[in-house]
């Protein structure tokens, strides 16, 4: 569903990678989590396979279709939600959401089914006619996750999506997600909580200093270590190397 | 360790006018040194233009003034003008740094008081004032030394009278939009209220300009000027009842050292320290009140029921087009700033018809007996022209959006559809508030339906194919880091280039109507514009072809 092949992104002016040489493939019906410290090329990584950034070298390929070359159809098989959801704050809800379903080419039938869904889940109903200047965060949160999900996209990524989510609201997030890869789509998102990557994930990459330093199940990585039984936590502590004074 | 009213100042200024951002770009990175070379380069001939003007127009007046006994007539038109414009132009830049700034979420968590941030905010507007205003009153207040042989009390008055005068008028713009806010804040409607209340200071404002005429009893600007300069008391009183500041200024400058023109000095210092009080209390009381309602944001049953009726179908780039004008429209920092252009027109029609005298009416010189149709028509369409850059929506298209511009960058659309949809957004706009625009004084010059017709349908095109020039330059450097909504439109060096070229433009074209008028070759009007809009779309779509999708990448 994602295939990176060589990815690369220097900022300008930066004297090092923000992601170097990334291959990473993610595969249809999986749940995937991108983990790292801070800096560590997360969010580029998330740019650059959304169409936010473009990479200085490699290639994105999304549900087979090139980034580059077709970013359209390639756009059209993701629905994304940034770490940040800044959404037109002079819109209302049900005019952000009627925004994205028309550009995605979603019917009413259809839309009107699925915002009834989504609006009753995040308890959004009642304000869908408000301007989203007036929401919380978290209610923000929710209007992109809505949006993101309005069209029933092959591929959800995701950038640190559970902060700002109320326990309620993060919880049916969750089975939101694999509600939606159970038909077959593809969740890929990025996290610091690592607990919940341990929960959900089939499998999950750890990026460094802009390189994959791990990429696999739980089984695998724990393999990968040598630490049989170890939690993700240890494991990417080890991996990143944040937990070695510690160790030493 | 500094004042923190200080430092927040300091703090304020240096993200409004980015000093940190251009040290880091173009002095440690060392990236993009051709902009401010460019837009130095660019803005230094307006510049220029206004120091030659205003010190040409002190040394006329003076010369003038001095036949009538009035020599200082410089000094009461020069502070005078500074204050209205400061007061006129200030409200808007007040509003948005009070009431719609981003970084109020930031500063309101801060242990300050809301009156600190209201003087903090307003140092911010007063010293972009104080930068704009050194253009007219340095030179005039230089050249008036010199022919006056102004010594040092000349000197400490001019510079006081500098500092102090655009401040009241900020003040009283800032206790107009502490007040408004306060209500319309409040309200479920604020969106709705804040355009009444800024339209409503446009009409107030002009209305004052019109009053001034009509108090001395002509509409013709020649005879009021003589009669001001011949009267007994003259320009200096007649001000004087109206904004008595820009007198107490032009008499400190005019008459120090002598004591009246130090007591002069005086009111002005006690009226700005006083004024300068009174928006801090006003502050303190009811400033945090009225922002805090403004961030809870709108929260409205009449919306709530639509909300059901609100689920619409639409195309891709109909929905963008739709967005595009709710976007621009529901801001009213755009709004009020955009479209202040269409407003203005009507009024300053209007206006002279409920002047004393009917049959003085400037408008009469538009009327068909006096201008040949295909010249109507060929004002029309350039009136469309001027409108679409000077409305400031397709050259700021782009930096409006902001931080909100991931959302059109991750959505599949394409670079046809979202250029497109702004383009037409903007000629919707452009072609309402023109139309709205020109019937007033249609109305008033007696121009036909015909003529009107025509020149909306000659001046189309043409709006939009600047239009579409223009939003390609927002594309290749849009502003999108900005804090206060305000400097995505005014502040913006891509909104200048829009009306300054589309003002060029139509002033070559009405140049060659001129000629066209001289030579017998009117009928080549329509042809004209048709021509030219045909250059511009061509150019434009050559541009959008070769250099849009790199623009549009490297965002």
């Amino acid at each position: 569903m994602i295939r990176l092949q060589g990815v690369t992104k220097r900022y300008k002016g930066a004297d090092r990678d923000a992601v170097h040489s990334l291959d990473l493939e993610v595969r249809p019906g999986e749940i995937f989590g991108f983990l790292g410290p801070n800096g560590a090329g997360k969010t580029t990584t998330i740019k650059m396979i959304v169409g936010l950034l473009r990479p200085d070298r490699g290639k994105v390929l999304i549900n087979g279709h090139d980034l580059e070359q077709d970013p359209i159809a390639a756009k059209h098989s993701m629905g994304f939600v940034p770490d940040k959801p800044d959404l037109y704050p002079r819109l209302t809800c049900l005019e952000y959401l009627n925004l994205i379903g028309d550009v995605y080419g979603v019917d009413a039938q259809t839309r009107k089914k699925r915002l009834d869904y989504y609006l009753n889940m995040f308890q959004l109903t009642e304000a869908a006619g408000d301007l989203i200047q007036s929401f919380s965060r978290g209610m923000q949160q929710k209007v992109a996750l809505t949006g993101a999900l309005l069209h029933a996209p092959a591929l959800f990524i995701l950038d640190e999506p559970m902060v700002g989510l109320d326990p309620k609201s993060s919880h049916q997030f969750k089975e939101i997600m694999r509600e939606h890869v159970k038909q077959g789509n593809t969740v890929f998102f990025s996290t610091h909580v690592l607990e919940v990557a341990e929960q959900l994930c089939h499998r999950v990459g750890i990026i460094n200093q802009g390189e994959l330093i791990a990429c696999g199940t739980m089984d695998e990585l724990r393999s990968q270590a040598g630490h049989e039984g170890s939690s993700l936590e240890r494991l990417f502590l080890e991996l990143t190397d944040e937990g070695g004074s510690d160790e030493k | 360790m500094r004042n923190r009213v200080w430092s927040l100042y300091l703090a304020l200024l240096n993200v409004n006018y980015g000093w940190s951002a251009a040290r880091y770009y173009y002095i440690k990175k060392r990236q993009r040194i051709w902009e401010p070379i460019v837009i130095g380069a660019s803005l230094a001939p307006a510049a220029g233009f206004a120091v030659w003007l205003s010190w040409l127009m002190t040394e006329q007046l003076y010369l003038g003034g001095l036949a009538f006994g009035q020599p200082h007539l410089p000094l009461v038109a020069g502070t005078l003008a500074i204050a209205v414009l400061s007061l006129f132009f200030g409200f808007f830049y007040v509003l948005s740094a009070f009431y719609f700034s981003n970084d109020l979420p930031v500063l309101l968590p801060l242990p300050l008081r809301s009156g600190e941030i209201l003087l903090a905010k307003l140092g911010v507007v007063l010293t972009g004032q104080y930068v704009l205003n050194a253009f007219v009153l340095l030179p005039m207040g230089i050249r008036y030394g010199m022919l006056s042989g102004g010594g040092l009390g000349y000197i400490i008055s001019a510079i006081v009278s500098f500092l102090v005068l655009p401040l009241i008028s900020l003040v009283i713009a800032g206790v107009l939009t502490v007040l408004l806010m306060r209500f319309v804040n409040l309200s479920r409607y604020k969106d709705q209220l804040t355009w009444i209340g800024g339209i409503g200071l446009l009409v107030l404002v002009f209305g004052f300009t019109f009053w001034l005429q009509n108090s001395v009893g002509t509409d013709d600007p020649l005879v009021l000027m003589e009669q001001l300069m011949t009267r007994a008391d003259g320009l200096v009183k007649e001000v004087g009842n109206i904004f008595p500041p820009s007198v107490w200024a032009a008499q400190a400058m005019a008459y120090t050292p002598k004591a009246e023109g130090w007591l002069n000095l005086l009111y002005m210092l006690l009226a700005g320290a006083v004024s300068l009080g009174a928006l801090y209390l006003l502050g303190e009381k009811v400033f945090l009140q009225g922002v805090l309602a403004g961030l809870e944001g709108t929260r409205g049953g009449a919306r709530r029921k639509k909300a059901g009726r609100e689920l619409e179908v639409r195309g891709a780039f109909w929905t963008l087009v739709s967005t595009e004008r709710k976007l621009f429209v529901r801001d009213p920092n755009f709004a009020l700033n955009g479209l202040v252009g269409y407003v203005l027109v009507p009024v300053m029609a209007l206006l002279p018809a409920f002047g004393k005298n009917l049959g003085d009416n400037p408008f009469d010189m538009l009327a068909l007996d006096q201008l040949d149709p295909l010249l109507v028509i060929g004002g029309v369409a350039l009136f469309f022209l001027v409108m679409s850059g000077l409305s400031l929506i397709p050259s700021t298209t782009f930096s409006r959006e902001g931080r909100y511009l991931w959302i059109m960058r991750s959505l599949p659309l394409s670079l046809g559809q979202i250029i497109g949809s702004r383009v037409a957004a903007s000629q919707i706009i452009n072609t309402v508030g023109c139309v709205l625009g020109t019937l007033p004084i249609a109305y008033f010059a007696g121009w036909g339906p015909l003529e009107v017709l025509l020149g909306a349908l000659l001046g189309i095109p043409l709006a939009a194919a600047a239009a579409l020039l223009l939003t390609l330059l927002d594309l290749s450097r849009p502003m999108l880091d900005w804090v206060n909504p305000i400097r995505a439109v005014k502040s913006n060096f891509n909104a200048i280039i829009g009306a300054f070229g589309t003002f060029g433009l139509a002033f070559l074209l009405g140049a060659l109507f001129y000629f066209n008028g001289k030579t017998g070759t009117l009928w080549l009007i329509p042809l004209e514009l048709l021509l030219a809009a045909a250059l511009l779309a061509g150019l434009a779509q050559y541009l959008t072809r070769r250099w849009a999708p790199k623009l549009w990448a490297r965002l």
